[in-house]
């Protein structure tokens, strides 16, 4: 993907990589929050998916 | 990229994030119920050890309940035995009460009866004391009556003295006449004879003195034939005197006389006479003694 220029009088768009950004944040989101879970999951029940 | 991937890419990505957001609230809120279990489980061995503690202390309470009941069944037992004791003895006051309730009424009576008696009695003393005034004026008058026959025999004493004299005066003159006439009728050798009173004096009759009997008695307290004398018990106290004779006796048979010799306040000692032979009739100790057979 690469930038696309758009000439004048056309409506303007956002390059491809912008949302691959946006899924890279997305996903780095998801990935900071099991971390959250699995780190509060291992402090509290010394175990991340074991049911004691 | 067509317009419906970007889109599902931001509402994926929004979604995501909203998503996340909500799971990492939830997680972080979430209760920690390892540390919960912790805590609750501390405080289930607490009170476990509680209880056991209170069924301890409920055990030595309960032992302790039945000792302390022991002791106030003791206590009660001996209680009892003091109540049956006080009552046996409150039943002895009570007797004890009824007696000296009749001993007041017999005092009460008595104390009637004294104080009639006292009334009586003071009745009595002013009945003396009336009479004693009555006797105090006699007596003031008969004192009145002896200052009066005083006076009047010291009058008769007085002319009986005058009478004395005059009476001497005459017999020295009668006895100067009869002297003169001595010497005149001597002239003519005669002489007086004795005038002999014209009715003859009367003597009263005397009575002779009544005779006393001594009749001394005694006893004999010391023997001492080798020397024949003896002691007996009563002396000059008793009448006793040197030279009087006592008769010795013994049972109404007659043993011997004892002379006194010397006599003292309480004995007397003696010469023993008409001493018969025989053995049995010897005087003794404790035999009688009398002037008197």
């Amino acid at each position: 993907m690469s930038p696309v220029v758009q000439s004048r009088g056309k409506k303007i768009t956002a390059a491809d990589n912008l949302y691959t950004v946006i899924l890279a944040v997305a996903f780095c989101v998801v990935l900071a929050t099991a971390v959250f879970v699995a780190y509060q999951c291992y402090t509290q029940y010394d175990t991340i998916f074991k049911i004691q | 990229m067509s317009t419906l991937t970007k889109v599902l890419i931001v509402l994926l990505t929004i979604s995501s994030i909203f998503l996340c957001g909500i799971v990492v609230t939830y997680v972080a809120n979430a209760d920690n119920y390892k540390q919960k279990y912790e805590s609750q489980n501390n405080s289930y061995q607490s009170a476990k050890r509680n209880e056991d503690n209170a069924k301890t202390q409920l055990n030595n309470t309960i032992e302790e309940k039945n000792r302390e009941a022991e002791k106030l069944g003791e206590q009660i037992a001996s209680l009892e035995d003091q109540i049956n004791k006080l009552k046996g003895d409150l039943a002895n006051a009570g007797r004890e009460r009824d007696d000296a309730v009749r001993k007041v009424n017999n005092w009460m009576t008595i104390v009637k009866d004294f104080s009639v008696t006292v009334e009586k009695n003071q009745q009595l003393v002013k009945d003396a004391l009336a009479e004693r005034d009555t006797k105090e004026a006699e007596l003031i008058k008969q004192g009145k009556e002896l200052k009066d026959t005083t006076a009047a025999l010291m009058e008769n004493m007085a002319i009986v003295r005058q009478l004395q004299e005059g009476s001497k005066r005459l017999l020295e003159e009668k006895t100067e006449l009869q002297n003169k006439l001595d010497q005149y009728l001597r002239q003519y050798g005669k002489a007086i004879a004795a005038p002999s009173p014209v009715t003859p004096k009367r003597e009263a009759v005397r009575v002779a003195p009544p005779t006393k009997d001594i009749d001394l008695a005694g006893m004999i307290t010391e023997v001492d034939l080798k020397n024949l004398l003896a002691e007996i018990s009563i002396g000059a106290a008793e009448g006793v005197k040197a030279g009087m004779r006592f008769h010795l006796t013994r049972d109404d048979k007659f043993i011997c006389d004892i002379v006194i010799l010397d006599v003292w306040p309480e004995k007397a000692v003696g010469w023993l006479e008409l001493l018969q032979e025989q053995p049995q009739n010897q005087p003794k100790i404790n035999d009688k003694v009398s002037t008197n057979l």
